[in-house]
């Protein structure tokens, strides 16, 4: 087994340092790996990010993150991601990683990712020049996700995304801001990796589980969705007893 | 803030909740009824609820704002989950 912990939309700030690193004590007993789902910052300053790298320094297990959109918000994403770097977090967007874990070499893929809806309901790449920014954006980052993902060389695939794959987890959020919860792209790239999970945030109204149309699973770790310090699943590693 | 309507009013208080930089809370839920205004949802500590009340207040100064809000409590050793 593969066990992951993961966990999204912390939103730290200054004053909150420190908090959530007082609940890590028994990650390393849980689990191999910890993933960050992004919003890992409020506001996406740089002091933030300096939270947010020491939270997350030497928690015991290797640590996986994307950013989330309000980490890009005061334009320092490229700052944050340095400072996260700087504590030995590996920091994604449109790369994969693997790790040896007891059980199995894992890959990992991330990116924020980016809305544009989801099959039938999709925004089309059509119109004034705004909307089709809006929509190549969320192309792009899916188009190099789903590379990623099928790069990977091993035993088990994880998806990392800020926004999410599919619908399912988004009940609860109101249907108008679909579009701007995630994309299909996204779960396609799930799909045609044969990943056995993918994780996100960013619905902080939605739910923890569902399924992309080809069947893997897909956990929403937002923080206010899961209401503890982080999902924990394990995943069996194939030709495993 | 003077929108009339008080749809119109709790969205803008929504958005402007949202988009100061002193609170950023994009989970607040606004009701209004008459000169009362009713916030509720989950913040991750008692500052934070105090300062959106606070800005809140500033933002409508001439409504009563009504604290319903609750602090998210995280914690406990989480539960594994096997998929297989
Ligand atoms: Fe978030
Ligand atoms: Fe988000």
């Amino acid at each position: 087994m593969i066990r992951i912990a993961a966990v999204g939309d912390v939103h730290l700030d200054e004053e909150m340092s420190g908090q959530y690193r007082a609940q890590l004590g028994t990650l390393a007993d849980d689990a191999d790996v910890l993933l960050l789902a992004g919003d890992l910052t409020k506001h996406g300053t740089a002091s933030e990010g300096r939270v947010v790298a020491e939270e997350f320094r030497d928690v015991g297990v290797p640590v996986i993150a994307v950013l989330g959109n309000h980490d890009y918000h005061s334009d320092e994403a490229d700052k944050i991601t340095e400072l996260m770097r700087a504590e030995g977090i590996t920091v994604l967007e449109g790369e994969g990683v693997t790790l040896d874990c007891p059980g199995g070499r894992l890959g990992v893929a991330g990116t924020k990712g980016f809305g544009g809806g989801f099959a039938g309901k999709a925004a089309p790449e059509f119109g004034e020049p705004e909307l089709k920014e809006f929509v190549r954006h969320g192309r792009d980052l899916a188009a190099r996700y789903a590379t990623a993902l099928t790069g990977l060389d091993a035993d088990v695939r994880v998806g990392l995304t800020h926004y999410s794959p599919v619908k399912d987890t988004l009940a609860g959020e109101p249907p108008e801001i679909y579009l701007m919860l995630g994309s299909y792209l996204l779960a396609e790239a799930l799909d045609d990796a044969g990943a056995a999970l993918g994780i996100h945030g960013h619905a902080h109204a939605g739910v923890e589980c569902g399924m992309t149309p080809g069947g893997v699973r897909v956990r929403n770790v937002a923080l206010p969705v899961l209401r503890r310090t982080y999902g924990l699943y394990s995943l069996e590693v194939p030709g495993e007893d | 803030m003077s929108a009339q309507e008080p749809q119109y009013l709790a969205t803008h208080l929504r958005e402007a909740l949202a988009a100061d930089p002193r609170t950023a809370e994009m989970g607040v839920r606004v009701r209004v009824h008459g000169d009362d205004v009713y916030l509720s949802g989950e913040v991750a500590c008692a500052e934070r609820r105090e300062r959106i009340l606070q800005v809140a207040r500033e933002l409508v100064p001439d409504r009563r704002v009504h604290d319903e809000l609750s602090i998210a409590h995280v914690g406990g050793r989480p539960e594994e989950e096997r998929l297989s």
